[in-house]
């Protein structure tokens, strides 16, 4: 079995505190945390090689060593559990079996960084963790480990969970802040960034859940132990979710580095897929899709991912099968990506829905020549010109699926017989006017 | 929408310059001021449309891009949010295929869902949509027409068209000023920001997200301010239109004629804007010193008076007469008057009250000049109105004229002839205007035939603020001049201090000859001319706020 630094505790009943404790729970809320000075603990936490497990990846301690420490505001810790990339749902049962790991974990961080109150945004949907980790934290100020004086350390932390009220935008970080601000739920221009301007224009740092609670275990056995877990440049574990054409579809923790087909195949964790493998989507839906054959040579950590030009992302691994239409699919995450545009700005309000809308028309076998086209050159046109990163991760999948998969989408569109006819009527001659 | 405020940074004059590189020229720009204003003063414009320079910038058109050096090589970033830096290197449309095809790319996304319904929209003819296609959109449209638009408006405004197309929140009734329309709209949400920011009172939000987002008050009130109009300047399509110009008129048949706000001596910066010889809108014209792009609806709105009650002719007592014979028997009245009562007018401007001066100069001892107003004084409003009704006011105190209108009903007795030029005392104050009907000849000049007109004996039309050129000086001392717009409503009315100079024989054929003897009397306005103080106005020196 291998070493497990943030699922170790599953199906022990470790929510509550008293079993918490007893599996060696906030064992690091004491001199091992408080001795450590803020430098040395974020230091500790950057050899770590800890990186961002919400989907940026970014490295955790110079994301912490960014927050300015004498700007004359209160420091602001965000925990981002509004998990929404369709097939992830680590988050949602980390926080369910394993509250309390997430309130050490924020302990952990608050002290690094100075903060005294801090959030956890979770996704509304997510009533069970809700209420999981409201009863922790009661738990957790009954015996003294939040609010003023904690452990007798003089160090003070108060945590609020906040619901949101249902958006994937809201997990992007400004987004986030906003609607936790009681704002619409839209990103926010950058530059300042949050660890300068964030939460009511403090510095703001905002963690995923599944990287606040590594940090228990990263203090308790050093930062070079986990780091070689991974590989050199990804170190330590991820937590994954598996969906799809697998036999035992579920929440997995996995050294950084694992090959894909190991995670789908290997009789302790998927035990296999079902029929024959078509693809994977290795990082939540935006993460640009893998053909079998690059499944087959895909290391799962970041830098293995990104030479195959995907991404590791939140680590929600989609396995699909040959049964499996590539249209279809597609079209379920255009019509998501359109659904949850904020709206905000214009290629990404406009280009999702537009491409949404012809993808519709082609799956309802009224597809021309040129429609995929189109799309993608929709996909291209909503890259890179848009506050935040959700235009990309629509773009993303529309140019992998189509051009991964593209006799399917040709097919389909010669369903409709008149498919040659001409898309635009030929009356406009550009330069007639003028 | 949040707590992060980013106003732009504009140009000032002592803004430092600095050189950066634009399309492969180096060119000075002031520092730190964002792209968009940096290469508009060298002459390069970078279409926009959420971009204002009165408002936050909200970033969200994506329309103004360029390319910029970062530390990862030239990228695409948005020009109204960049802030020049020494030595960057920008790359606009005339050297970056890069920056043409995003620019093409935002023009096609914002025309995607847009209704195209310039021949019926007020806006066609000074729209942003319209602007910008010409100058980064020119291509064709690639858009389906079986794929149709995405509905955009409230839920339940949807209907269906005759080409059983989902159409809906066409005119949406938003208050007592504004339309909406919201399948127009472009969400730039200038008109949530100028409210939130400006107005200082949320009543828009953008409700829903994504394509279907739209313009809304919030649910069952209204758009009531002050200044809710203002929003129909800052959309840049037709999606929010006046109640008052809606079908009006064709703005490219407009004339516009640069001038002051007469309502109130914020001085507030205005194009008035006529066709056919009638005034069709007033428009807020953009003065950073004054009021920036702001006006008061107040002041917008009083276009209107210029065609409604005028007074074309003479009126003696209740009989009308030809012009020229009121203004002929005034000079009868004044030259063989016993003491003559003067009552200057700060709704007018300076040269039509140094007239007033010049006349009581060429009366002699006779003649006793009283300035003033009765009307109530209210309260600034922080944005474009100080809530002074007598817009003119420093100009008066500048003349030297009294503000001592408040003697002259106690001295009514004393005159034989009464002269109010422009000041409607009958209707600011009736019980105090009361005592001056004991004063046997009482002339009235006004363009107006308003309750003084109706109290005189003898009334003369003259012409309007609108009409006549001239100058005012605002309560920050600021001077302005007011232009002459076509829309007289009758040939024959000469401006005030014309009437005047006929009656006292001061010979004047011109306001600069009125402008000039004001310059000798008044040692602030000396070495100034119309040219010199230009459409923006200048402060004077020596006058104190």
């Amino acid at each position: 079995m291998a070493t497990l630094t943030v699922t170790q505790n599953f199906g022990k009943g470790a929510k509550d505190l008293s079993v918490y404790k007893s599996l060696g729970g906030y064992s690091s809320i004491g001199s091992r945390l408080f001795d450590l000075s803020q430098f040395e603990l974020i230091d500790l936490v950057t050899s770590s090689g800890l990186r961002g497990r919400g989907g940026a990846g970014f490295p955790t301690g110079m994301k912490w060593s960014f927050v300015p420490r004498n700007s004359g505001k209160p420091v602001y810790l965000v925990v981002n559990a509004d998990e929404g990339e369709p097939g992830t749902f680590k988050d949602h049962f980390l926080m369910l079996e394993d509250p309390h790991r997430l309130i050490e974990g924020m302990i952990v961080c608050g002290w690094a960084l100075g903060v005294r109150t801090a959030y956890i945004y979770v996704r509304g949907e997510f009533l069970p963790a809700i209420e999981a980790l409201n009863a922790a934290l009661k738990q957790a100020y009954d015996a003294g480990l939040l609010g003023e004086n904690i452990a007798g350390s003089g160090y003070s932390l108060d945590i609020y969970v906040h619901r949101g009220a249902g958006a994937y935008i809201c997990g992007e970080e400004t987004a986030l802040i906003n609607s936790l601000e009681g704002f619409k739920g839209q990103p926010r221009l950058k530059p300042p960034f949050p660890a300068v301007s964030g939460a009511w224009a403090s510095p703001t740092c905002v963690n995923n859940v599944e990287t606040l609670m590594a940090l228990p275990w990263i203090l308790e056995n050093g930062p070079a132990a986990y780091q070689a877990l991974g590989t050199p440049k990804s170190g330590g574990t991820k937590v994954f979710s598996v969906s799809g054409d697998v036999k035992r579809p579920g929440v997995y923790e996995i050294p950084l580095g694992t090959p894909l087909m190991e995670l789908l195949e290997s009789p302790d964790l998927c035990q296999g897929v079902i029929g024959t493998l078509k693809g994977v989507i290795p990082g939540g839906s935006s993460s640009p899709v893998l053909t079998a054959e690059e499944a087959k040579k895909a290391n799962m950590d970041y830098e293995a991912l990104a030479s195959l030009k995907t991404m590791l992302g939140s680590g929600a691994v989609v396995a699909f099968n040959e049964t499996r239409g590539a249209v279809g699919m597609l079209a379920s995450l255009t019509r998501f990506y359109a659904h949850e545009s904020c709206g905000q700005c214009t290629p990404c309000r406009e280009g999702t829905g537009y491409a949404d809308r012809i993808l519709k028309t082609v799956v309802a076998g009224k597809g021309r020549d040129g429609d995929l086209e189109h799309m993608l050159d929709i996909a291209d046109n909503i890259s890179y010109t848009t506050i935040c990163p959700l235009a990309i991760a629509d773009a993303w999948p529309i140019q992998n699926f189509i051009g991964k998969f593209r006799s399917e989408f040709d097919a389909e569109v010669a369903k409709n017989p008149g498919h040659a006819q001409a898309r635009v009527s030929s009356d406009f001659r550009p330069g007639a006017f003028w | 929408m949040s707590n992060s405020y980013h106003w732009p940074v504009l140009p000032g004059k002592d803004t430092k310059k600095v050189v950066i590189n634009v399309d492969g020229v180096d060119a000075e720009v002031p520092e730190g001021t964002n792209l968009v204003e940096a290469l508009k003063t060298i002459g390069i414009e970078t279409p926009h449309f959420c971009y204002h320079q009165d408002l936050p910038v909200a970033g969200n058109c994506r329309q103004c891009m360029v390319e910029t050096d970062g530390p990862r090589g030239m990228g695409l970033a948005i020009a109204c949010y960049t802030p020049v830096r020494p030595g960057m290197k920008v790359a606009t449309d005339r050297s970056s295929e890069k920056v043409v095809q995003a620019r093409k790319a935002v023009m096609e996304f914002q025309l995607a869902n847009h209704p195209l319904d310039c021949p019926i929209c007020d806006k066609a003819g000074e729209c942003s949509l319209q602007d910008n296609y010409m100058s980064a959109g020119r291509q064709p449209s690639r858009m389906r027409e079986d794929i149709g638009k995405q509905y955009k408006g409230a839920p339940d405004l949807r209907h269906e068209d005759s080409k059983g197309q989902e159409r809906g929140g066409k005119h949406v009734d938003l208050g007592d000023t504004v339309v909406l329309d919201q399948e127009r709209c472009i969400l730039c949400d200038r008109c949530v920001r100028f409210m939130r920011d400006v107005a200082g009172s949320e009543q828009l939000y953008i409700a829903s997200r994504g394509d279907h987002a739209f313009i809304s008050t919030f649910p069952g009130e209204k758009l009531a301010h002050d200044y809710d109009l203002c929003v129909t300047d800052v959309c840049p399509v037709g999606a929010l239109t006046g109640k008052h110009f809606r079908f009006q008129q064709r703005v490219w048949m407009l004339g516009k004629t640069e001038t002051i706000d007469p309502t109130d001596s914020f001085g507030a910066n205005i194009t008035v804007e006529h066709h056919d010889g009638h005034a069709w809108r007033i428009m807020p014209r953009r003065n950073p010193d004054v009021n920036k792009s702001w006006i008061a609806n107040s002041s917008r709105l009083a276009y209107k008076a210029l065609s409604e009650n005028r007074l074309a002719s003479g009126m003696f007592g209740r009989a009308e007469v030809p012009l020229h014979q009121a203004v002929s028997r005034l000079g009868e009245l004044v030259r063989g008057a016993r003491k003559v009562a003067l009552v200057a007018s700060g709704h007018l401007t300076l040269e039509d009250n140094v007239a007033v001066a010049a006349l009581a100069h060429a009366l002699g001892t006779k003649a006793e000049v009283f300035g003033g107003s009765w009307l109530p004084v209210g309260q600034p409003d922080g944005i474009a109105r100080t809530g002074d009704p007598v817009p003119n006011r420093k100009g008066l105190r500048l003349l030297g004229i009294p503000s001592n209108l408040d003697d002259l009903p106690g001295r009514a007795g004393e005159f034989d002839v009464l002269v109010v030029v422009g000041n409607d005392l009958w209707g600011a104050d009736a019980s105090k205007a009361k005592a001056l009907e004991r004063i046997p000849e009482r002339i009235a000049l006004t363009p107006w035939l308003d309750a003084t007109a109706k109290a005189a004996t003898l009334a003369v039309g003259v012409r309007s603020w609108a009409e006549a050129r001239g100058t005012m000086v605002n309560a920050a001392g600021r001077i302005q001049v007011l232009q002459a717009a076509p829309i007289l409503p009758s040939p024959d009315l000469e401006p005030v201090w014309q009437v005047l100079s006929a009656a006292g024989g001061l010979g004047w054929t011109s306001e600069l000859d009125a402008f000039r003897f004001a310059q000798a009397r008044v040692p602030a306005l000396a070495g100034l001319t119309y040219r010199t103080i230009g459409p923006m106005g200048r402060p004077l020196e020596g006058v104190s706020a």
